[in-house]
């Protein structure tokens, strides 16, 4: 494993830059993003013709995008525009037909193999529809003339264009087009007269201008609702949210796509294998050209999305608010190792990570006891927070969690969030001091009591401390338990191995958590472990560890045999 | 907790546009949790039956596939005796893009076409393999006796 992991992070090192591990912070997705969504004006139609005309454009023919291709960096040109493909030199691994020719990408340079150049799906439908809206108005006749002048923006697209004897040409290109600016405007990028760089300056007398607006919001209402429904996410069934598009192009929102990627690694579409590490996708590049679509077609509804993603998260903060790990006992003041591969907890532990790093442990109601008032739950009603120490992502997506056990708590209500449970917890402390002191008193006393009047009626058999612990003063119980664990220690007990020491620590000196060590080291049963997390006193709990200290000698003593398992 | 638009979307439109031969009604008290009626497809054995089925969404649907399960006795390879049905769509080959629509259509077309080589009732199977018409006139019977409308 660790030499796997090794490789992994030599890869890292390399070319995959775009890969590499993400903070914490960056674990659960959609916050950065929802930042920059708030307050995104709407384009107007009429008044940013020329930018809405660009978002469809081809940056390389300036036509409007004809079978778009999304390369793995998020930039789009037509299939026909690609770069050609070259031989990709000196790649042996993974040596098959698909990944030895290379595309580069004519807008950031970096090169990709031909298979993860596949056309973009989404996009495509959405030119599709864009040209079909757009030829149904196509003849206006009856509508007043708009002219168009193209305006090359700088100096720099100038020369950025082989040709400058071409382009001198486009200065004061003029076009004339019956029909609202949005019309014109894409009819003249179809016809291939309009750079995707230069602006367009309109001209129109004030009462055509008005009727060119009118035209403009109804084209542009047209193209909203056609486009809509091929940008629904195919897993949530909303308006796509950062929309990703993987390499055999099909595009879902970023965080249906790290929730699918817990699961599997298949496009749930095309079934096509994703070789983008699970942690990798909250880097990976969104669609450029869909966000930007997204932004301006209807931010009103990429606006409601944000809120409601957040709100969805949010949720999950009320009553229900402690995610709930069902598998083994924690103990507080111990750690507590996990190694999380079921996507539920892996979903979990991104909240977390994202949240306040906790959680609660609890383990499985094995024998089906009824748990308070929560009735038979497939877990036990107590159990211990965690918070999160490190947590190491693996490329897989599974995780190392190491875990140190902060309080212990019990389940008032519970309910379910996405898979797993998560529950309204209260906890659980012990009594005051001062409560702690009188009950020992009492506690000592009437069982002095007790064993008095019981030698009266069995003078040969009186009770000692050593039958009957409840006649022990708690430090004395505490100092007993002490004893026990040095003597084992000497005796070269394996579960006081220094390697056992090393992760729990040496037994603390101290009355209220040193129960919680003995039981996090001693190899018994974890039900008896486990009522140590409802205990509320000290001297409850150094009674418990003390009757498993007797039964041990007990077990022990009789047979004389240095060679116990303990 | 709420219901994820997912499931209010499929649910209207599997009320708005149904498919033929296929219903499936939410309960009003479980929006999870639906009455499903599927009827046998033509040309197959089960023509003419109509078949009751549950179907339950899972709190992490559409991450992990609906649970579904026939009420009415069927003889067929893949259903065994308690409902259950083996089809790989329901399992590990399940994907999020599928959907209730999908599966119930699946689910029609197995009826149509018996795997007798992948079987979940292994006696049903076996007498299939041993003798298909026999097999296929019990499956009739069934369908007549069980799977009336």
């Amino acid at each position: 494993m660790n030499q796997y992991r090794q490789k992994y992070s030599l890869a890292q090192s390399g070319e995959l830059a775009h890969r590499k591990s993400i903070p914490p912070s960056k674990l659960m997705v959609g916050h950065d993003f929802s930042q920059e969504f708030k307050d995104q004006p709407a384009l107007d139609p009429h008044g940013d013709a020329r930018q809405l005309v660009r978002l469809v454009q081809c940056r390389s023919c300036s036509k409007p995008l004809s079978a778009p291709v999304t390369l793995p960096c998020g930039h789009t040109t037509c299939r026909a525009c690609l770069a050609p493909t070259r031989p990709r030199d000196n790649i042996s691994y993974p040596n098959t037909p698909d990944r030895q020719y290379g595309i580069t990408c004519k807008i950031c340079d970096e090169e990709y193999p031909t298979v993860e150049c596949s056309a973009d799906v989404t996009l495509t439908k959405v030119m599709e529809v864009v040209k079909q809206t757009i030829a149904r108005v196509q003849d206006t006749p009856e509508a007043p003339v708009c002219v168009l002048e193209e305006i090359p923006v700088s100096e720099d697209d100038v020369h950025d264009s082989n040709d400058e004897k071409e382009l001198t040409s486009y200065q004061g290109h003029r076009k004339e087009f019956r029909g609202g600016r949005l019309h014109a405007t894409f009819q003249m990028a179809s016809d291939g007269e309009l750079r995707y760089n230069s602006d367009v300056q309109y001209r129109a007398s004030p009462s055509d201008a008005q009727i060119h607006a009118h035209l403009d919001a109804e084209l542009f209402n047209g193209l909203r609702e056609a486009a809509h429904s091929e940008l629904d996410c195919l897993v949530c069934y909303n308006m796509m949210l950062d929309p990703t598009t993987l390499p055999c192009g099909h595009t879902f929102c970023r965080h249906c796509l790290v929730r699918v990627m817990d699961h599997s690694s298949i496009c749930p579409i095309c079934r096509a294998g994703i070789h983008i590490p699970p942690i990798a996708i909250q880097n990976y590049p969104s669609n450029g050209r869909l966000v930007a679509l997204l932004k301006s077609l209807s931010p009103e509804h990429v606006q409601a999305r944000v809120e409601a993603l957040e709100s969805e998260e949010d949720n999950s903060e009320g009553a229900l608010s402690t995610p709930l790990f069902v598998c083994t006992l924690s103990l507080p003041n111990t750690p507590t190792f996990l190694h999380i591969f079921e996507p539920r907890y892996r979903l979990m532990m991104r909240r977390c990570m994202e949240g306040n790093r906790r959680f609660g442990m609890v383990m499985y109601n094995r024998s089906s006891a009824p748990q308070g008032d929560l009735g038979p739950t497939s877990f036990l009603q107590y159990g211990t927070m965690l918070e999160i120490i490190n947590l190491e992502l693996l490329p897989d997506g599974r995780s190392f969690v190491e875990t140190r056990g902060v309080s212990r708590f019990r389940i008032k209500a519970y309910g379910q969030l996405d898979g797993y449970y998560v529950g309204n917890v209260e906890r659980v402390d012990d009594v005051p001091i001062i409560e702690e002191e009188q009950l020992e008193r009492q506690e000592v006393l009437e069982a002095q009591a007790w064993a008095d009047a019981y030698v009266l009626e069995n003078p040969q058999d009186p009770r000692t401390p050593e039958n009957f612990p409840g006649l022990l003063s708690t430090d004395e119980l505490f100092r007993r338990c002490i004893g026990f664990v040095e003597q084992m220690s000497q005796r070269s007990a394996p579960w006081l191995s220094s390697r056992i020491v090393n992760v729990y620590g040496p037994p603390p000196d101290n009355h209220k958590t040193f129960p919680f060590w003995f039981a996090s080291v001693l190899p018994i049963a974890e039900e008896e472990k486990y009522r140590l997390l409802a205990t509320t006193r000290v001297r409850e709990r150094l009674l418990i560890v003390y009757s498993w200290i007797k039964r041990i000698e007990g077990q022990r003593w009789p047979s004389g045999n240095s060679c116990s398992i303990l | 907790m709420a219901l994820p638009k997912r499931i209010i979307k499929e649910t209207e439109r599997l009320m708005n546009e149904p498919v033929p031969g296929i219903s499936a009604v939410p309960h009003e008290d479980n929006l999870r949790y639906f009455d499903v009626t599927i009827d046998g497809p033509s040309q197959s054995p089960y023509e003419g039956g109509l078949f009751k089925l549950e179907l339950f969404l899972p709190d992490d649907y559409p991450m992990t596939p609906p649970k579904i399960r026939f009420l009415t006795k069927i003889y067929h390879p893949n259903i065994d005796r308690l409902g259950r049905i083996c089809l790989d769509v329901l399992k590990s080959n399940w994907s999020p893009a599928l959907q209730i629509r999908t599966i119930l259509l699946s689910i029609q077309a197995l009826l149509g076409a018996p795997n007798p080589d992948d079987p979940l009732a292994n006696d049903v199977a076996q007498k299939w393999k041993e003798d298909q018409n026999a097999a296929i006139e019990t499956a009739r019977q069934w369908t007549q006796e069980h799977a009336k409308p």
